[in-house]
């Protein structure tokens, strides 16, 4: 038997008394013996099991059994994929609204490349996600001249009626008890009270207080205000003090005569002095500016 | 594959026999292959609290190496490679009161040799060979404590010994 084995059988403890009489002849017998001896000295320390386990158990007693059911990341996942969700869908059926503030105008690009020019104090809304080849529909309160592309029929919406056309050029004017459409080139269709009217290059259609009124063949291309200029066929005047209102942010005082007497005329967007007089001198009125206000008497 | 009695270790009392097994020899591999100071107890106790937390998860068979895991990635957190480094207590020298100076300064040094020989050990020969010297253990219980064969066993603790000579004769 050679040296490593008997070391070896040594070291596992497992020697007959005649190896161990032969592994007490080896030469480094007893530098074996001393190294062995002296290892004891690295023992660890003492484990005390029975402390060492009340130890653990405070931990595990410490340490909330968290809840492993199998819903909990399920749900987390449920709940981000909601939010996700929600967001997407809330901002892309968000409508788009421009607003137009008094003295202001304004001309927007819609998604077909149709222009609206937008009169004072006016606003319209439109959704982009529900713009498609087949349904164009724009919202409108107020005043705006359009100019559609050719393609799907083309909706405006307005608390009086609805505007349906295909591709052309119109001016739609919804006021207080004021609703006019003006057709400046194709076809225009109107829906208002459950009436249909078809409008035709040139014709224009008109309702005040709710009674339609015959109007006058239009001979222009655009309608006079995208020039800054608000014209009037025998319109009540009312309606057209209103009008000056919002071009000028002002405000009119003319409680002391009959405001529906009809008026034909014009008046400029872009000086009001010249505004008024074409306004007051045709009726024979007198105005007075205090602040903000403008008062009109007979003369 | 045997049938198992038990699905996992939820079970308070296999819990509690399972500690007592094995929770003295987790601790001293600990204590050889990384020394004291990252105290190995707390790292034996920390590890049997997740074995708990994670008790159905681990079946009963796989149990003991997942605690030598644990707790062998708990101190390899904690070590950079730090040197090991074993004190020697002075457990020998107690009943000899008349020993001569030069005796025991050959004593002293020889100590110094064997920690400085000791730490410069591989980890697995450190281990292999401190629990067969000084905890006493025979190979086949190393073998199955480290789950490794009884032919890997002898090698490290032969390879142990023949390296602790050679530099304790050249130191």
């Amino acid at each position: 038997m050679d040296k490593e084995q008997l070391i070896l059988k040594w070291l596992d403890n497992n020697l007959t008394p005649q190896e161990l009489e032969a592994f007490k002849a080896l030469e480094d017998y007893e530098a074996i013996i001393k190294l062995s001896n002296y290892s004891q000295g690295f023992k660890a320390p003492n484990f005390d099991t029975e402390a060492n386990y009340n130890a653990v158990l405070s931990k595990l007693n410490k340490t909330p059994k968290a809840n492993k059911n199998w819903w909990t990341p399920v749900l987390k996942i449920a709940a981000i994929l909601a939010i996700c969700f929600g967001a997407y869908y809330y901002t892309t059926t968000l409508d788009t609204v421009i607003v137009t503030q008094l003295a202001e105008k304004s001309i927007i690009e819609l998604p077909d490349n149709s222009s609206v020019n937008l009169n004072a104090q006016s606003s319209i809304t439109y959704n982009t996600n529900q713009w498609t080849s087949k349904t164009r529909e724009v919202s409108l309160k107020g005043e705006a001249f359009f100019k559609v592309e050719k393609g799907s029929t083309f909706d405006v919406i307005t608390p009086s009626g609805t505007v349906t056309v295909i591709g052309t050029q119109f001016n739609v004017k919804q006021r207080l008890n004021y609703f006019e459409v003006t057709c400046f080139e194709g076809i225009v269709s109107v829906q208002s009270n459950d009436k249909k009217t078809i409008l035709n290059a040139g014709q224009s259609f008109l309702i005040i207080n709710n009674k339609t009124i015959n109007s006058h063949p239009v001979t222009k291309h655009n309608p006079d205000w995208i020039n800054n200029v608000s014209s009037f066929i025998s319109v009540p005047l009312n309606q057209v003090l209103a009008e000056f209102e919002r071009q000028y942010n002002v405000k009119i005082d003319a409680k002391n005569f009959d405001q529906n007497v009809l008026f034909s005329g014009k008046f400029t967007h872009d000086d009001i002095t010249i505004a008024l007089q074409s306004i007051t001198q045709p009726l024979q009125l007198q105005y007075k500016k205090v602040n903000n206000t403008i008062i009109l008497t007979r003369e | 594959m045997p049938k198992q009695l038990h699905q996992n270790i939820c079970d308070k009392s296999l819990f509690e026999s399972f500690f007592k097994t094995h929770a003295k020899n987790l601790h001293d591999f600990l204590f050889y292959k990384f020394g004291t100071h990252l105290n190995p107890e707390d790292k034996a106790q920390e590890a049997f609290v997740k074995l708990w937390e994670n008790c159905k998860k681990v079946p009963p068979n796989k149990a003991k190496s997942y605690v030598f895991t644990i707790a062998n990635n708990l101190m390899l957190n904690e070590v950079a490679h730090q040197k090991v480094v074993l004190k020697h207590q002075k457990t020998i020298t107690t009943h000899h009161t008349n020993l001569s100076p030069e005796f025991l300064l050959e004593e002293k040094q020889y100590r110094q040799k064997l920690e400085q020989a000791i730490a410069n050990l591989t980890e697995a020969q450190r281990v292999a060979f401190l629990l067969n010297r000084v905890e006493g253990k025979r190979f086949k219980e190393i073998a199955t404590l480290l789950d490794i064969s009884t032919k890997a066993v002898e090698k490290r603790i032969y390879g142990a010994l023949k390296k602790l000579r050679q530099e304790i004769d050249e130191l």
